[in-house]
């Protein structure tokens, strides 16, 4: 039964986060929806297959593992793509902005 | 040392305190340690890898992981505290530490997967970049603070910057509560840079 709902979560978030991509006003909010949601979404599909198939524990093992890269590289990425954004020159729409306070 | 001013003496005092209490724990561990703690990790990623536990197999990603293991020592383990004896550090990492940073983030990411799709339907957002500074000094739990910062309700990192010997972090914060940089610290890091003042320095 909780796989069910793990994987109705999953796919909510993930619909969650296609829409955050488009209605977001500039680069680094829908970054914040793309990574957030890709990552919880992913995780908790992955979850649900290694609880949901029985076939050896090696794979519910390499399912396991699958979900901790993808938690150990989704957030670099979009590290690594928000700094290229700014070092580009695509300025954010904030109310403050203390990075370009220190970086003039 | 009376008439220095007021803000460089907190500075002071805050350097000789790390002087005297972590100059030991920022020592590396030594060779051995550091050999048998990657090669644990290797020979374990090797094990789950090619799924298959006959003999002969064990015994090549053994020697194959040593080998890769005493080359590449200082990789990941460089930045570990220098505390307790190496089977304690074993122990006290699977049995305590690791659970709690799981269940820490577990619930953080699901409040943070709610919390988009409600701004996402609301659209009040407040966005701002907001600088905030970490008592970690390590690149290993630099990068592992900056990922689960990404990973937390509302935050990205965008930067670090390492000036005069303290570390900073700018975060892009999608609903500005307050400028003060203690309580935005306190708000954003939350107990994650606890839990990993524990293991890294």
């Amino acid at each position: 039964m909780i796989e069910y709902m793990l994987l109705a979560f999953g796919e909510v978030v993930m619909v969650f986060g296609a829409l955050g991509i488009l209605r977001f006003p500039d680069v680094y909010t829908r970054l914040h929806a793309a990574t957030k949601c890709d990552t919880g979404g992913a995780m908790t599909i992955l979850l649900a297959l290694a609880l949901y198939t029985d076939p050896s524990v090696f794979i519910k093992l390499k399912l396991l593992l699958l979900a901790f890269l993808i938690a150990l590289i989704n957030p670099m990425v979009s590290h690594a793509i928000a700094k290229g954004a700014y070092k580009y020159g695509i300025k954010p729409k904030v109310v403050v902005d203390m990075y370009a306070w220190d970086n003039p | 040392m009376s008439r220095i001013p007021f803000y460089l003496k907190e500075r002071l005092e805050e350097v000789q305190r790390r002087v005297l209490y972590e100059s030991y724990d920022a020592q590396k561990l030594p060779v051995w340690e550091r050999i048998v703690l990657t090669w644990i990790l290797l020979f374990s990623f090797w094990i789950v890898i090619t799924a298959n536990t006959s003999l002969d197999n064990l015994i090549i990603g053994a020697i194959a992981t040593l080998i890769i293991a005493s080359f590449m020592r200082d990789m990941l383990m460089e930045d570990v505290r220098h505390r307790g004896h190496l089977i304690e550090k074993i122990v006290y990492f699977l049995l305590l530490y690791a659970p709690q940073y799981l269940i820490i983030m577990a619930f953080r990411l699901i409040e943070s997967n709610i919390k988009v799709a409600k701004n996402v339907i609301l659209m009040d957002i407040n966005p701002g970049i907001i600088k905030i500074k970490t008592d970690l000094h390590s690149d290993t739990g630099v990068t592992i603070l900056a990922n689960s910062i990404t990973l937390t309700p509302g935050t990205l990192t965008l930067d670090v910057s390492k000036r005069l010997g303290e570390t900073y972090l700018y975060v892009h914060w999608i609903d500005v509560e307050t400028l003060n940089r203690e309580k935005a610290g306190e708000k954003i890091k939350g107990d994650i840079e606890e839990w990993l003042k524990k293991i890294f320095w």
